[in-house]
């Protein structure tokens, strides 16, 4: 629902990554989304592709990778991936695989992270 | 001649906005002041409480009115002689920790000791931002349907208290209140729920003893 900010995020991590390294073009761009961010990629990648027009990464090809969602169980301590269930949600239901409680604490899985750009620079810088 | 270049960027979009509700939270302490953020869906009675919180308790409230484009709820408050900041958020469908730390800069801090924080009617987008309040409050209305609770895990899962508002219109529109309390529960079984008609005074009371029972943990 907030693509757009995340947009603008984004794009300025990316295109200061890519001036500090001297980049003529960006050509690659690999973003993190966690699975439980209410950030929808389609809709991520729609509101980037408009917001990229006219800047050195207008051609960059956008890859999406999803980071798991992690939990610490409040009644059995569990750490570790959690359970979804998202048989009649969307976003899902955070669930402890072992003891099957929604008492859970997130520890991973609600961020989103520009992982990595790849870019052309010239030669001699 | 070019060359291509594999180059790390490694930066959490997320991490702006926490860092800046880390730094609000740091600046209300600093003060002495605690700080409730209320969220819930338009029309669901957000403002409503806010007025009643100001009128029915002592504390030397300042508050931050989270709206879209207009300026009502800002102007509805400010009836009730407390210092209040309007924050339009433009396009965006949630209040930031940046927007907040804005507003706190205009809000009279050294002569408040509590902060609310009424955020935009919205029970999905306030989930991904922090805003460093102590107390995450969601106010949700029978009228919006008995399944909105289910519908919207998240929130309830992420904030401290709900209130089950204008339970004295439960009968009229077909909901079933005890539904929702039981939704929240099942969703996060650490949540205190309360049940309120503010109209009609119905829950103010144990609303307020819970910011109180907050505030002195």
């Amino acid at each position: 629902m907030h693509e757009l900010s995340m947009a603008q995020g984004i794009i300025n991590a990316v295109l200061e990554t890519a001036e500090t390294n001297n980049a003529t073009e960006v050509t690659e761009v690999t973003i993190e989304v966690g699975r439980l961010a209410m950030i929808n990629p389609e809709q991520l990648q729609f509101i980037l592709g408009v917001l990229i027009e006219n800047t050195i990464m207008e051609d960059a090809k956008v890859n999406f990778e999803e980071i798991p969602a992690e939990i610490e169980c409040h009644d059995c301590d569990f750490q570790g991936e959690a359970v979804l269930d998202d048989s009649d949600h969307y976003a899902p239901l955070v669930k402890c695989p072992k003891c099957d409680s929604l008492s859970v604490e997130v520890l991973n899985g609600k961020d989103i992270v520009v992982k990595n750009i790849v870019i052309e620079k010239p030669d001699d810088t | 001649m070019h060359q291509v270049a594999d180059v790390e960027v490694a930066k959490n979009i997320m991490d702006a906005n926490k860092r800046l509700a880390d730094k609000n939270l740091k600046n209300l302490e600093e003060k002495d002041i605690f700080c409730v953020d209320f969220v819930g869906a338009i029309g669901s009675g957000k403002t409503t409480l806010v007025e009643e919180i100001i009128d029915n308790t002592d504390y030397k409230i300042g508050v931050l009115a989270g709206d879209v484009i207009s300026k009502f709820d800002a102007g509805r408050i400010e009836k009730h002689d407390v210092p209040v900041v309007g924050l339009n958020t433009g396009k965006e469908c949630h209040l930031d920790a940046h927007l907040v730390g804005h507003g706190l800069e205009d809000l009279p801090l050294d002569d408040l000791d509590m902060v609310i924080i009424e955020n935009v009617g919205n029970l999905i987008c306030p989930v991904d931002f922090d805003l460093g309040s102590h107390l995450r409050i969601v106010v949700v209305s029978v009228t919006e349907g008995d399944d909105t609770v289910e519908k919207h895990p998240i929130i309830f899962q992420t904030s401290d208290v709900v209130v089950i508002n204008k339970v004295d219109l439960a009968d009229a529109v077909g909901a079933d209140a005890d539904k929702m309390v039981a939704d929240a529960q099942k969703l996060n079984p650490k949540i205190k729920v309360i049940k309120s008609s503010l109209k009609e005074g119905v829950g103010l009371d144990e609303i307020i003893q819970t910011i109180e029972e907050a505030m002195n943990n």
